[in-house]
């Protein structure tokens, strides 16, 4: 696990209809440290997506740069591990052979691999589903698998890309507190775009308001952990927060 | 009488579940009754239409002489070798024009006026390159499978999500490695439906091409039994045709795609 570093980091692109030059972010600076948990947060169309994409090296930026424990960003790479929205699980690999995949790119032999699977796959209880094609699971346990997949790479930094949005609200609730007991056994450094205020609330130590392809500011959070729903439901400390972020991204 | 059909009904969907080829055989049933009704009947010449005891007749009769298996055989061997450099050339084609803009800006427009001639078009063409041989009946048949093999398996690369490439390349695969575990699989749905158009395509154009060309196969069978005015023999192909494309597609490639689309849900059951 290692730190990143974003400097004034911005996107232009070129937009056919209009004719003109878009710019989806504007100079966004933000440094994450060595194990940190950072939400970026925003409405639709704030960049945020954009900015993982460009973290992640599926898309060029047009300004600005983007350090890895100091290296440059330059297209994607196994140094950082993304989680999708739309899970993106291989279909035509059964869960185990999805979450061993990583390691298999790495050329390490079967044997290994599949144990490194199974120990990542146990860290989500998902042993029972191992043999199973991703068809066959619930969105939920995609997601799992999705998050899961991604760690036992080892990454120096993982992406999740609003990876809870197209699950059950309950489900949702679930996989957060999942998130952040794995996280706390793994200390991953980690980067999660979301528009969900409380999700952004409950999971960060530190949120970022995004609005516009602009950061509006930077709020720590110090609530303690573990964390749970049923705990910070009625936490006053928790609404207080919540309350602030979900201002900041409304009144811009 | 209501109760009675209901007991027929039942019964039959039993034996269905017990032997699920019976149910496969059962539709025909009918079909060779009224055939065998309509020659029994006379309605017909019998040099016209022969009934089903003569074509089986006849059947029994080339096997015996060892006509029909080599025929069989070469007509076999032909869609075989024409089906196979079709899949050789048209996937790694098709897999081109799918991943590359370029490729599909410069292949696009040829592919689909080459398309539009038929196979049986290159004949005339292909008899004077090639004369009448097997090198004209393979390029007819690969000329057949290609183009369904190419076209669906654009549409299956390009059907994939990008996220799949994204999640491939960020867990370290690398351009080969994400063509082999994301591409081709991906694609492979498609790639089985353009493979089943191209074979019923190519099999047609084989019995086409043996009925011009040939000098043994099935449709070298047919035609020739037409000159010496043998309706049975001529039944007897159309329905060995029939079996074989039956076979061929209920034992080779809906197996496949129970084993892969279906089984990974990228295809409804």
């Amino acid at each position: 696990m290692k730190d990143l570093t974003i400097r004034n980091l911005s996107k232009t692109y070129f937009d056919p209809y209009a004719g003109t030059n878009v710019t989806a972010v504007h100079d966004v600076s933000l440094k994450v440290e060595q194990g940190e948990f950072v939400c970026i947060v925003g409405p639709s169309g704030c960049g945020k997506t954009t900015i993982l994409n460009m973290i992640a090296g599926f898309i060029p930026h047009t300004g600005g740069e983007i350090l890895v424990g100091g290296r440059p960003v330059k297209g994607p790479g196994p140094d950082r591990g993304v989680v999708f929205q739309s899970f993106a699980l291989f279909p035509w690999r059964t869960v185990l052979e999805n979450v061993a995949f990583g390691p298999k790119m790495r050329g390490v032999r079967k044997v290994e691999r599949e144990k490194i699977a199974h120990e990542f796959l146990a860290l989500a209880k998902l042993t029972e589903a191992a043999g199973r094609y991703p068809n066959e699971l619930s969105g939920g346990m995609q997601q799992r698998v999705g998050v899961v997949r991604a760690l036992a790479n080892e990454p120096d930094v993982l992406l999740m890309d609003e990876p809870f949005a197209s699950v059950d609200a309950q489900t949702r609730m679930t996989l957060q507190e999942e998130l952040t007991r794995i996280w706390q056994e793994k200390r991953p450094t980690v980067i999660f775009i979301t528009h969900d205020v409380a999700e952004a609330v409950f999971l960060a130590n530190r949120v970022v308001a995004l609005s516009k392809g602009r950061v509006l500011e930077e709020i720590d959070v110090d609530l303690p952990r573990p964390r749970s729903w049923d705990a910070l439901n009625d936490d006053a400390r928790f609404k207080e927060l919540s309350g602030r972020v979900l201002q900041l991204v409304r009144s811009a | 009488m209501k109760q009675f059909l209901l007991n027929i009904w039942s019964h039959c969907v039993r034996l269905n579940a017990r032997w699920p080829s019976i149910g496969s055989i059962a539709p025909f049933i009918p079909v060779i009754a009224a055939w065998w009704i309509v020659t029994e009947l006379q309605i017909f010449p019998r040099a016209f239409l022969p009934g089903p005891a003569e074509v089986v007749r006849s059947f029994g009769s080339l096997v015996y002489m060892g006509i029909l298996p080599a025929y069989l055989q070469d007509s076999l061997v032909r869609l075989a070798v024409g089906t196979f450099w079709g899949i050789a050339l048209g996937i790694p084609l098709g897999i081109l024009v799918g991943l590359s803009q370029r490729a599909r800006t410069a292949l696009w427009p040829l592919l689909l006026f080459f398309q539009a001639i038929g196979d049986i078009a290159w004949l005339p063409i292909l008899v004077i390159w090639f004369g009448y041989g097997l090198t004209t009946i393979t390029v007819v048949i690969v000329y057949t499978v290609i183009f369904p093999v190419v076209l669906n398996t654009v549409l299956g690369v390009r059907s994939i999500p990008i996220t799949l490439h994204r999640a491939a390349q960020s867990l370290g695969a690398s351009r080969i490695r994400i063509l082999w575990e994301v591409v081709l699989p991906g694609a492979l749905p498609n790639i089985l439906t353009g493979l089943r158009n191209g074979l019923g395509y190519g099999w047609r154009a084989l019995i086409a091409t043996e009925i011009i060309v040939g000098t043994s196969g099935i449709g070298f069978l047919m035609f020739d039994a037409r000159r010496s005015g043998s309706v049975v023999e001529i039944l007897l192909g159309m329905i060995i045709l029939g079996i074989l494309w039956y076979i061929v597609d209920s034992w080779i490639l809906a197996p496949i795609e129970r084993a892969t689309g279906q089984r990974w849900g990228l295809v409804t059951r």
